[in-house]
């Protein structure tokens, strides 16, 4: 599951757009993994992240669910948190929490290298192991324009399709949505709650001027 | 998925959630072209169908077609993993489990990403490719390897290359200086595809989030480049019996 690697941007937008993963290992960290992933969660939440999604529920954040009800729904061992922030000071915020609750739980992060280095840094901790974008090989011709990808790598499953970018597109200039809610509709499909919507709708500011309507 | 063409009114809702275009309007009423339709569940779970005329098709969960859905919908957890996903636990755990350890790298091929997906007979040419290069090695917990005839050749199970995938991953593990090598066959093959695949590669940290030299240079050797993003363990995670160390 490599879902959160390949997102697609400026290094401007991507340095608002930080993916955190609390990851119990099978057979490792799984037994009595619950109440240590209920407690992290709990910090995550007070360090205020854009989307967030757990393999309990499913549901994103903006779904209608309460906090309330996603820390209820951690009762099994194994339970895995997707999360993602929209500035390096809110992720630097919650790395700070994760390392003084010392769980003992894997954590994950997707981002700009340099700004999880400096973070690092300031913070004192030392990251393990790196997973690096090497690219797209193959048919790249056949691919969605890259200022679609930007919008739809924020779901590595694929599942935001281009084609449901366009529709928001078109339906924004109509004034039939506005930027923020087509972002939910458009985070709708990502079934690990790592579509950052703050991030959608200012991309989709910057690529509703580019497109016509009538063109679908 | 299926649309229960007694019940659709045409709305149009549902087209646009399709990664892959598989629902066609025909003028009054939405349906879905069985051969495109991934199994992937987005029109089900999202389209919100006024009324409820989006189903899962009956033949979703009967083999060879089931493995649509396993490669395709997030939620699903695969049979041979237990987990809902494409992959493994991979990097994502790596500092208790040690799996890619110091010398190696992990490399994986993520099979119809971004968005395109891929047939099984495109993906055959990757792991014949990767068995002809010398790599045999395919990791045993990830859901492909169930896919695969014989690992020694790369080919995969004759009755299941009908079907299709929205992403699957083919995870693999070397030395670090055999890195250049499967890069340079996975450049090779990505022009006999007709699809895309991303390409990771997974590496223990020096300190200080350094990344080795040794693998960069492969990287750079070999006519890659890495994205300024990537996918970071933290080193949070702590085997049981041992003590974390103040930091």
């Amino acid at each position: 599951m490599t879902h959160s690697l390949h997102r697609e941007g400026s290094l401007e937008s991507l340095g608002k757009d930080f993916v955190l993963f609390v990851y119990p290992a099978k057979r490792v960290t799984w037994d009595g993994s619950a109440a240590k992933v209920r407690r992290l969660t709990e910090q995550i939440y007070r360090s205020g992240p854009a989307n967030l999604i757990l393999t309990t529920l499913r549901r994103n954040m903006y779904s209608g669910i309460t906090p309330a009800e996603v820390l209820e729904s951690i009762t099994e061992d194994g339970t895995r948190v997707f999360c993602v922030f929209n500035s390096r000071e809110k992720l630097k915020d919650v790395l700070l929490r994760i390392k003084e609750a010392n769980e003992g739980i894997s954590i994950v992060v997707s981002g700009l290298i340099d700004a999880v280095r400096e973070v690092s840094r300031e913070i004192g901790i030392h990251p393990h192991t790196i997973n690096l974008s090497l690219g797209i090989l193959g048919r790249t011709d056949l691919l969605p324009p890259p200022d679609i990808r930007e919008l739809t790598t924020m779901c590595g499953h694929g599942l935001v399709s281009p084609y449901l970018v366009e529709d928001i597109i078109r339906r924004i200039k109509k004034g039939m949505i506005d930027l923020w809610d087509g972002s939910l509709v458009l985070a709708r499909p990502c079934a690990c709650g790592i579509y950052n919507p703050f991030r959608s709708a200012e991309l989709l500011e910057e690529k509703v001027p580019l497109y016509t309507v009538d063109r679908w | 998925m299926l649309i229960r063409e007694e019940l659709c009114v045409g709305c149009g809702r549902c087209r646009p959630f399709c990664p892959t275009a598989a629902i066609r309007f025909n003028g009054q009423r939405s349906s879905i072209d069985q051969r495109l339709c991934y199994e992937c569940g987005a029109c089900l779970r999202c389209a919100e169908c006024p009324v409820d005329a989006i189903v899962e098709s009956p033949g979703a969960l009967e083999s060879p077609r089931a493995l649509r859905g396993y490669f395709s919908d997030p939620v699903s957890e695969h049979v041979t993993t237990g987990i809902a996903g494409r992959g493994t636990e991979e990097s994502k755990s790596n500092d208790v489990t040690l799996r890619v350890g110091p010398g190696d790298v992990g490399v994986a091929i993520e099979i119809g990403r971004p968005t395109l997906g891929m047939s099984l007979p495109d993906i055959q040419k990757i792991t014949r490719a990767l068995a002809r290069s010398g790599v045999h090695k395919f990791e045993k917990n990830n859901p492909i390897y169930s896919l695969l005839a014989d690992p020694q050749t790369g080919d995969l199970k004759p009755e299941l290359l009908g079907e299709r995938v929205l992403s699957a991953i083919i995870e693999v593990q070397v030395k670090r200086d055999q890195l250049r090598s499967v890069l340079r066959t996975l450049k090779e093959i990505a022009r006999e595809v007709d699809s895309v695949f991303c390409v990771d590669c997974c590496t223990m940290l020096d300190s200080g989030l350094a990344i080795p030299g040794e693998v960069l240079e492969s990287i750079e050797s070999e006519g890659f480049i890495w994205r300024p993003n990537a996918k970071i363990n933290m080193g949070f995670g702590r085997a049981p019996g041992k003590v974390k160390e103040s930091s």
